[in-house]
């Protein structure tokens, strides 16, 4: 009797979730319909083209005359593998800081690091802008990939410092009896039992800094340093939009990330079966 | 002791190792870009915007007067419309503006206002443009920009349902009046779920068309304000009776329209047999509704009607260190053959008649079409009166108010107020500067 | 919990003192030794833990000192000028300031319209996010496919193609009301209604709950397993567990994802910059686009700062209101839970 109420709440379960996803993509099977449409068709309610154009794609992934969206994509994943380097290996450094050791003004400075994502940043490009241009930092990804070096940002930091703060500090005291000193801690006890939040570090900063338009338009201006995000805008112009091709090559680009966490779930969210507290 | 230090020359050790790596591996990058961020050796900077059949156009004209001046290089940046604005201000604020830099009409006089351009009238282009075009353009005797292709104002519409439904078309130099009888007429013959005119209320440059046509001169010119009331409640109280009576759309219906989107163009997705259209855009119109669209001039009054001249710009930036050079370019770039050649009509219909005819025979449908709307509007066009600096913000309270209005939650008497208002308190701000 | 320590009884006055060194339970019958050990010990960790504690903060403050602060001081600056970016700032006082408190309609108005967005979508999504991260936490075949498909709206996140998608779902003929039709009822035109509108942008900002979510997941999946199972054997139902282990244990997590909730959508601009443009009649615009305008399209960089800086103290009140209130919900493991 147990067995198959299991089986049947298992089938419940899937039942729900399938519906549950498509409803959340329905909205991602319309626009794969509609990056195979032509511009006249686009207007019509329906979901998928009387004649695919697959040519949406490969005219959209050509698209420039000098470089295609091979060089745009192996641009954009460059710069992502240092920013997520940056971000996961400073993050969890400077979270442990915050987290687990006391110092004078800490308050201080973590008040001003959450205060440093309350100012909107609208207001803060130009400045910044000036200061990398005085030092001849545009037209590169410096400006780009450094600040994910400096503790991968407030929002990740804070984040990991409410995941140390859930590891109990057990731990950290059975270290210091046998004489470790705090990096020893944070190297050998903390370090690994952030694995998942690290992996959810990585995800995020592949994903956001994948988007971010606006640092891109203003820092690279070369075509032939373009990001995915920036030759995506190409196809969007004052009149005219070739919406196909844009489609078609929004969603391709949409492709590394949705991958990544695919694979990465594995690795962030295997779970700690045991308390934790490996003798 | 000793495993203190050890964990902290580690860690150390880690972070520069991987600012060295990352600084190594976009050093090959970075040096290509300090290299022309700090070059004096004549490469020109050079910025625009457009599709990419522009972009490719322009490179292959760089490409041929850099053979024809193999002194000249460029350092070409292109990008979308939206970019283009948010970065070039970005620029001036950063006083690393190209150049050469493309321009537009609309955003013209801010950048002019602020001494960031350089007054090209020293150019000489008898011969190429017709100076009647230039001094049209001159402000206080000064060439800010050079114009690159004719364009102009008016309407489009759907011929093919306007016949199949048995309406008279719209004819050349048609009045006001026409315009209304022709709203009111159509409204009477269309389907439900079809309109014959949008509701421009919120658009404060279709009400200008109005009184400037009238004679009574445009809303905003330099720090004047000018509306006038009686002619505005006037215009507007046709249109509140046209929103209650169906002849234009409904409110909601009409601020969901994008221009130029496939589905949501008001022309495009069959809603509205008519919409105002430029010279440089109705090109757009074709590929939506081929074969169907035709055009018209903006309707006229006693003093003209619409406007036609360029709205498109080549403009050097005022702390640019290569004028003369960038002059020069410009100069080429208009007129020479060959750059005429491979420049085609992606910036519009060019100022030169010898290169616009050789490019004729290469015109299809959209270009044709643009040609025709250029060719209607010239003749009773009036001046272009953009929103001149200091008024962008006037003409967001415009829409805005008549939106509010349009969804019945304003009545025109307090939007005419509000706006009248804004109007004579931003003109002494301005007055006062 | 085992305890994994023992306590000692030693006497401190023969070892010396070495860095790193564990913490001893001083027993000692002399009173003065012990102040005196207990204050050389803790004046040794104390200077050692700053030490530490600065060393291992210093990317951020190094980042924050280099990158950061110049930029931040330099827009307090531009507050008080009035500044079009085409040419020089100049000195206006606190013009600006008291411009947008008497003068400035827009002011309110972007404001009322921000706080009704954050009112509404913070719970919204920090509910829905955690519903379905618990949904997502069980183990079934093809949980992968099913998160990332879940997941999947939010890469979308703030490409142009959104706003075309979100236009085709809620425009007036769109697919949202070609449903409600099946039901017999007349949808309007949910994005160009000013009534609506704000409401479409925050179906959009909870559609997009993935990242929410995802971090609700990694903080489930850091609850040890033990702790329900031996609620279990106590006879506890699935709602005594939710409200008694998962939600103390998830506290940390919520609170994170509250606090940058509160953050983030007081500067929601994106979706309002490309999908309604503010409109209509100003019921979607957000503070953050208004800045935005004021800065790029009316170039009036000064103001724009000023608008800044206003939403900075009133983010940080509410984060600080936030931060106090949390001591009476949010629980920290590592806060002095000892054995069990």
């Amino acid at each position: 009797m147990s067995i198959s109420r299991s089986k049947l709440s298992k089938m419940t379960n899937h039942a729900f979730l399938l519906i549950f996803s498509l409803v959340m993509l329905y909205p991602v099977f319309w626009w794969i319909g509609a990056s195979l449409k032509k511009n006249e068709e686009m207007s019509l309610a329906t979901i998928w083209p009387k004649v695919p154009m697959w040519e949406n794609f490969t005219k959209g992934w050509v698209a420039n005359t000098e470089y295609t969206f091979t060089h745009f994509f192996t641009n954009t994943l460059v710069m992502e593998f240092w920013n997520v380097i940056g971000a996961v290996f400073t993050s969890a450094v400077v979270a442990y800081g915050f987290a687990r050791l006391n110092f004078k003004f800490k308050g201080l400075w973590f008040s001003i690091l959450l205060l440093t994502m309350m100012l909107p940043s609208q207001v803060t490009i130009i400045p910044q802008y000036i200061m990398y241009n005085t030092f001849g930092l545009t037209n590169s990804y410096i400006p780009l990939v450094l600040p994910h070096f400096f503790g991968g940002g407030a929002f990740f930091i804070f984040l990991l410092v409410q995941f140390i703060r859930g590891i109990p500090r057990e731990l950290d005291e059975a270290a210091k009896m046998d004489g470790a000193s705090v990096y020893v801690i944070f190297f050998k006890i903390i370090l690994p039992l952030l694995k998942p939040s690290l992996v959810t570090v990585a995800i995020f900063t592949f994903i956001w800094s994948w988007d971010d338009f606006f640092g891109q338009v203003l820092y690279l201006s070369s075509i032939d340093k373009y990001t995915v995000g920036l030759a995506l805008k190409m196809f969007v112009d004052q009149f005219e939009v070739q919406w196909g091709q844009l489609l078609a090559m929004s969603l391709v680009s949409i492709v590394p990330s949705a991958l990544l966490f695919f694979f990465a779930q594995k690795h962030f969210l295997e779970g700690i079966a045991t308390s934790g507290l490996k003798g | 002791m000793k495993s203190n230090r050890h964990w902290y020359k580690r860690m150390s050790f880690i972070i520069l190792a991987a600012l060295l790596v990352l600084s190594a591996c976009s050093g090959k990058k970075e040096e290509k870009a300090s290299g022309d961020a700090k070059d004096t050796n004549g490469a020109l900077s050079i910025m625009w915007w457009g599709p990419q059949e522009r972009h490719d156009a322009t490179l292959k004209a760089l490409d041929i007067y850099s053979k024809q001046n193999p002194d000249v290089k460029f350092k070409p940046e292109y990008l979308a419309w939206d970019g283009f604005w948010s970065k070039l201000p970005t620029l001036a604020a950063s006083k690393s503006m190209p150049d050469i830099l493309q321009m537009d009409a609309a955003y013209l006089d801010e950048y002019v206002s602020r001494g960031t351009l350089e007054d090209l009238s020293d150019i000489d282009l008898n011969g190429i443009i017709d100076p009647k075009i230039l001094d049209n353009l001159k402000k206080d005797g000064k060439l800010y920009g050079i114009p690159l292709s004719h364009n102009g104002q008016g309407l489009a519409f759907n011929k093919s349902e306007l016949e199949a439904a048995g309406i008279q078309l719209p004819q050349k130099d048609w009045t006001w009046d026409d315009f209304f009888k022709f709203a009111e007429d159509a409204h009477k013959k269309l389907p439900k779920g079809k309109f014959p005119v949008t509701d421009n209320s919120a658009d404060w440059t279709w009400y200008q068309y109005y009184q400037t046509s009238m004679g009574k001169g445009p809303i905003l010119e330099g720090n004047k304000f000018n509306l006038d009331k009686d002619m505005w409640m006037e215009f507007n109280k046709i249109y509140e009776k046209y929103r209650k009576e169906g002849v234009v759309p409904p409110p909601d219906v009409q601020t969901a329209f994008l221009e130029n989107d496939p589905k949501a163009d008001p022309m495009g997705s069959g809603k509205v047999m008519t919409r105002g259209a430029s010279v440089g855009s109705v090109s757009v119109l074709e590929t939506l509704l081929p074969g169907k669209v035709d055009v018209v001039n903006v309707p006229t009054g006693p003093a003209g009607g619409g406007w036609a001249q360029p709205t498109i710009f080549l403009s050097v930036s005022s702390n640019s260190k290569h004028k003369a050079e960038a002059k020069q370019f410009i100069k080429w770039f208009i007129s020479d053959k060959e750059a005429g050649k491979a420049l085609g009509l992606t910036r519009g219909i060019p100022l030169s008649d010898e290169i616009y005819k050789e490019l004729e025979p290469t015109l299809q449908p959209k270009d044709i079409l643009s040609k025709k709307l250029e060719e209607a509007a010239i003749d009773k066009a009036l001046p272009f009166y953009p929103a001149p600096a200091g008024w962008s913000e006037w003409v967001q309270a415009y829409d805005k108010e008549m939106q509010a209005v349009m969804y019945g939650q304003q009545s025109l008497k307090d939007a005419f107020t509000k706006l009248d208002d804004l109007g004579k308190e931003t003109a002494k701000k301005l007055e006062g500067k | 919990m085992k305890r994994l320590y023992s306590k000692a009884s030693v006497d401190m006055s023969n070892i010396p003192l070495q860095q790193g060194q564990a913490d001893l339970e001083i027993h000692t019958s002399n009173p003065s030794l012990k102040s005196r050990l207990f204050q050389r010990l803790t004046k040794k960790r104390s200077d050692e833990t700053n030490l530490a504690g600065y060393i291992f903060i210093s990317p951020w403050l190094i980042g924050f000192l280099l990158l950061t602060l110049w930029p931040m001081v330099q827009s307090f600056y531009l507050s008080f000028t009035e500044y079009s970016l085409l040419d020089e700032p100049v000195w206006v006082g606190s013009e600006n300031y008291s411009n947008i408190f008497l003068k400035d309609d827009l002011f309110y108005k972007s404001l009322s319209v921000t706080f009704a967005f954050v009112i509404i979508s913070v719970p919204l999504k920090l509910f829905f996010s955690l519903m379905v991260a618990m949904l997502l936490n069980k183990n079934l075949k093809g949980m992968s496919f099913y998160r990332t498909a879940i997941y999947f709206p939010s890469l979308i996140g703030t490409s142009v193609a959104v706003a075309v998608l979100w236009r085709n779902m809620f425009g007036a003929d769109g697919y949202v009301n070609q449903i409600l039709g099946w039901f017999g009822i007349e949808g309007v035109g949910w994005i160009s209604n000013p009534d609506t509108s704000l409401g479409t942008l925050i179906l959009l900002t909870t559609w997009q709950f993935g990242s929410t979510m995802v971090i609700f997941l990694a903080g489930l999946k850091q609850i040890p397993t033990d702790l329900y199972e031996s609620a279990s054997v106590d006879g506890a139902g699935a709602i005594k567990k939710f409200f008694h282990i998962t939600l103390p244990m998830l506290s940390p997590v919520m609170f994170f994802n509250l606090v940058l909730g509160v953050i983030g959508s007081f500067q929601m601009f994106t979706q309002a910059f490309i999908i309604t443009k503010g409109g209509p009649v100003n019921s979607t615009y957000t503070y953050a686009l208004f800045l935005f305008e004021k800065a790029f399209k009316h170039y009036q960089m000064g103001y724009a700062s000023s608008l800044a800086w206003i939403l900075l103290v009133i983010i940080a009140i509410l984060t600080g209101i936030n931060f106090a209130v949390s001591r009476y919900w949010v629980f920290y493991e590592s806060d002095g839970r000892g054995s069990k």
